[in-house]
C-alpha cells in the first residue's frame, strides 16, 4: 500500500498488546477511513488510551497489524516477521500522527510560539521566520491570537491544550489522536477545546479520540467504538451505540456515565 | 435545661478572666524551660572555647596574622582556585558526556560509562591521584599516530605527566563520575510526558537532549553541581602529597621551615572557609531560585532556561 493512498487511514487487525503478564489490549480490529472521527468510549483502564499510544507508536505492540497512513507503523513486513525501521524512520512516520496528551505536555522551556514552532524547526528543519508565521496562525486558529509570547504556566489549562493542539497542527498530520483531552480540564475549560476539535473535524481531519464526553461523541463522532477490559465490545453510528446498546456491558456503562 | 453554649459561658473557670475582647487577644507560645537550659549550656561551651582560643598562646595568633597574607599563601590560594576552576571545568564537560553515553541506546556504551562511573566512584580520590602522578610506571611510553602506518610520534610519559598535571587529571576524571551521576538523576526528573511529547512530534535523540531534556533537568542539576564546586574547593587540598603547589602545600612549605605548624594550619583554615562562605552565599540563592518552583512545575514559572535563552536570541 503506498503512503499516498493511505493518507489519514488507520488500520488494525488482531491488534495485542500486554505490560508483563497483563494482556490491556486484545484482538483489536479497527478501520478508520480518511476524514473519518472516531470516539472511543469506555472505563479507565479499558485499554482506550493504550490503543491511542499504539498507534503513535509510543508503545510497541506484540502483534497483529497496524498500519497508520498506509504504512506498518514502526516495523516493515517482510515474508516471515515484521522488521523494526530505524530510529530516523520511525520519526518520519511520526511527523504525520499528531497526539494531544491529558496533561497537556507542552514545553515549559518554551512559549506558547516556541512550542508551536518546535516541530516544524527542530524536527523538519522549517526556516524560522516562516514557521513564527505559521505558528502565529495556528495560534490564531485555535483561538489564542496574542498569546505567543506567553509561557504554559501563564496560560489556563483550556488554553494550554489549545496549544498543544495547535503544536500538532503545525505538522501537517494525516491523523490526529487525542487521548482524553479534557480529562485534566476545568469544567467550565472543556467546551473551548472541544470547539477547536469540532472545528478541525470539520474541515476533515481524520481523527481518534478517547474520550468521556458523551455529548462530544453523539455530535461530532461518525463512529462510536466502546472498549472494556482491551476488547472493543461495540462499535457503530453514535446514535446506536450511545442510544440504542445491543451489549449489557455497554448499557451498564453508559448507565452511570450519562 | 441549659444547652451546651450556655454551659461553656458559664463556665467557672472563665467567668473571673477580664481584659479585652476575647477575638483580639494575641496568641502567645511560652518558651519552654528547656530552651533556657538550652541556651545557657551551649552559651558556656561558647564561652570555654573562646577563652582556650584566647589564653592558649601555642595558636600564636601574631604568625597567623603574619602569614595570612603572605606571598607564598597567596599563591597557594590562587593555584587552588585555577585548580577548582579547572577540574570543575573537565569533571562538568566529561561528566555530562558520560551522562549522555549512560542513556545511549546502546547497551555497550551504557556498560563501558556505568563501569567507569563504578570505577571512579568506587576508589579513594586520594588512591587516584597517587595512581596518575605514577602512570608512568604502568606506560612508560605513548604512541599518539595512526593505527597501522608508520605515523607516530612518541611521548614521555614521566614529562607529561607532571605533578599538576596529575592533579588536574585525577581530579576531573574523578569529579565526572559524581558529576555524570548528578547529570543522570537531572535526566530521569523529566517528566515522562515531555519525552512522549518530543517523541510524538518525531524529535530526534539529540534535540531530545539539547531542546527538552536538558534544559529542564537544570532545576535538579545546577544546584548539585553548585555544592560540587564547594567540595572541589576543598578536595583540591589533597593534590598537596603530590607536591602541587596549592593552600595547603605552600602552608607545609613554610612550617617545614618555621616548626610554627598550628598557626599556618590556621591560615590555611581561615582561607578556605572564607573561600566557602564566599561561595555559599551564590549557591544558596541558586537553590532558592530553583527550589522555589520546583515545588509547582505545572502551575509556576519553570525555572528553566527558555528558548531564546539557550538560542541566544534577543525577543
Amino acid at each position: 500500500m503506498s503512503q499516498m493512498n493511505g493518507d489519514g487511514t488507520v488500520h488494525a487487525r488482531g491488534l495485542r498488546k500486554s505490560f508483563g503478564d497483563r494482556v490491556v489490549l486484545d484482538s483489536i480490529d479497527l478501520d478508520v477511513a480518511s476524514g473519518e472521527i472516531v470516539c472511543i468510549i469506555g472505563p479507565s483502564g479499558s485499554g482506550k488510551s493504550t490503543l491511542l499510544r499504539c498507534v503513535d507508536g509510543l508503545e510497541e505492540i506484540d502483534r497483529g497489524v497496524l498500519r497508520v497512513n498506509g504504512e506498518d507503523l514502526g516495523f516493515r513486513e517482510t515474508s516471515t516477521s515484521y522488521q523494526a525501521l530505524k530510529r530516523k524512520e520511525v520519526a518520519a512516520q511520526r511527523t504525520r500522527i499528531g497526539m494531544v496528551f491529558q496533561s497537556f505536555n507542552l514545553f515549559p522551556n518554551m512559549t506558547a510560539q516556541e512550542n508551536v514552532m518546535s516541530g516544524p524547526v527542530l524536527v523538519k528543519g522549517a526556516p524560522k521566520a516562516e514557521s513564527r508565521r505559521r505558528a502565529d496562525a495556528l495560534l490564531t486558529s485555535v483561538g489564542l491570537e496574542g498569546h505567543g509570547d506567553h509561557y504554559p504556566w501563564q496560560l489556563s489549562g483550556g488554553q494550554q491544550q489549545r496549544v498543544a493542539i495547535a503544536r500538532s497542527l503545525a505538522m501537517d498530520p494525516k491523523v490526529m489522536l487525542f487521548d482524553e483531552p479534557t480529562s485534566a480540564l476545568d469544567p467550565e475549560r472543556v467546551g473551548e477545546v472541544l470547539a477547536v476539535m469540532k472545528d478541525l473535524a470539520q474541515r476533515g481531519m481524520t481523527m481518534l479520540i478517547a474520550t468521556h464526553e458523551m455529548g462530544f461523541a453523539r455530535e461530532v463522532a461518525d463512529t462510536v467504538i466502546f472498549m472494556d477490559g482491551g476488547l472493543v465490545v461495540e462499535k457503530g453510528k453514535p446514535a446506536d451505540v450511545l442510544g440504542n446498546p445491543q451489549e449489557p456491558r455497554t448499557c451498564k456503562f453508559l448507565e452511570t456515565v450519562l | 435545661m441549659t444547652s451546651i453554649s450556655d454551659s461553656v459561658r458559664t463556665d467557672p473557670d472563665k467567668e473571673n478572666l477580664a481584659g479585652p475582647d476575647a477575638t483580639a487577644k494575641p496568641r502567645v507560645h511560652p518558651r519552654g524551660a528547656l530552651e533556657y537550659v538550652a541556651w545557657l549550656a551551649c552559651a558556656l561551651v561558647g564561652l570555654g572555647v573562646a577563652r582556650t582560643l584566647v589564653t592558649n598562646e601555642n595558636y600564636q595568633w601574631d604568625v597567623v596574622a603574619q602569614y595570612l597574607t603572605a606571598e607564598t599563601v597567596l599563591r597557594g590560594l590562587v593555584m587552588t582556585i585555577v585548580l577548582t576552576i579547572l577540574c570543575m571545568t573537565f569533571g562538568a564537560l566529561l561528566g555530562l558526556f558520560i551522562a549522555v553515553l549512560r542513556v545511549s541506546p546502546l547497551r555497550p556504551v551504557r556498560i563501558l560509562a556505568g563501569a567507569y562511573v563504578t570505577f571512579f566512584r568506587g576508589t579513594p580520590v586520594l588512591v587516584q591521584l597517587i595512581f596518575w602522578f605514577n602512570i608512568a610506571a604502568l606506560y612508560p611510553n605513548i604512541a599518539i599516530g595512526v593505527p597501522f602506518t608508520d605515523v607516530s610520534q612518541d611521548i614521555d610519559v614521566n614529562r607529561l605527566i607532571s605533578a599538576t598535571t596529575a592533579a588536574v587529571v585525577g581530579l576531573s576524571l574523578n569529579q565526572a563520575a559524581y558529576q555524570a551521576e548528578i547529570f543522570r538523576g537531572g535526566f530521569a526528573s523529566v517528566d515522562k510526558g515531555q519525552i512522549e511529547a518530543a517523541d510524538s512530534l518525531g524529535m530526534s535523540r539529540g534535540t531530545k537532549l539539547r531542546r527538552i531534556i536538558v534544559p529542564q533537568s537544570m532545576p535538579t542539576i545546577v544546584p548539585a553541581t553548585g555544592n560540587q564546586f564547594i567540595g572541589m574547593f576543598k578536595e583540591t587540598s589533597l593534590v598537596s602529597v603530590l607536591g602541587v603547589g596549592e593552600l595547603l602545600m605552600s602552608v607545609q612549605l613554610i612550617y617545614a621551615r618555621t616548626y610554627q605548624t598550628i598557626p599556618l594550619l590556621i591560615v590555611a583554615c581561615v582561607w578556605y572557609l572564607a573561600m566557602t562562605l564566599l561561595l555559599s552565599y551564590p549557591q544558596s540563592m541558586i537553590e532558592k531560585k530553583f527550589s522555589r518552583t520546583r515545588a509547582r512545575v505545572s502551575n509556576g514559572p519553570a525555572v528553566v532556561p527558555t528558548q531564546s535563552e539557550l538560542m541566544g536570541e534577543a525577543k
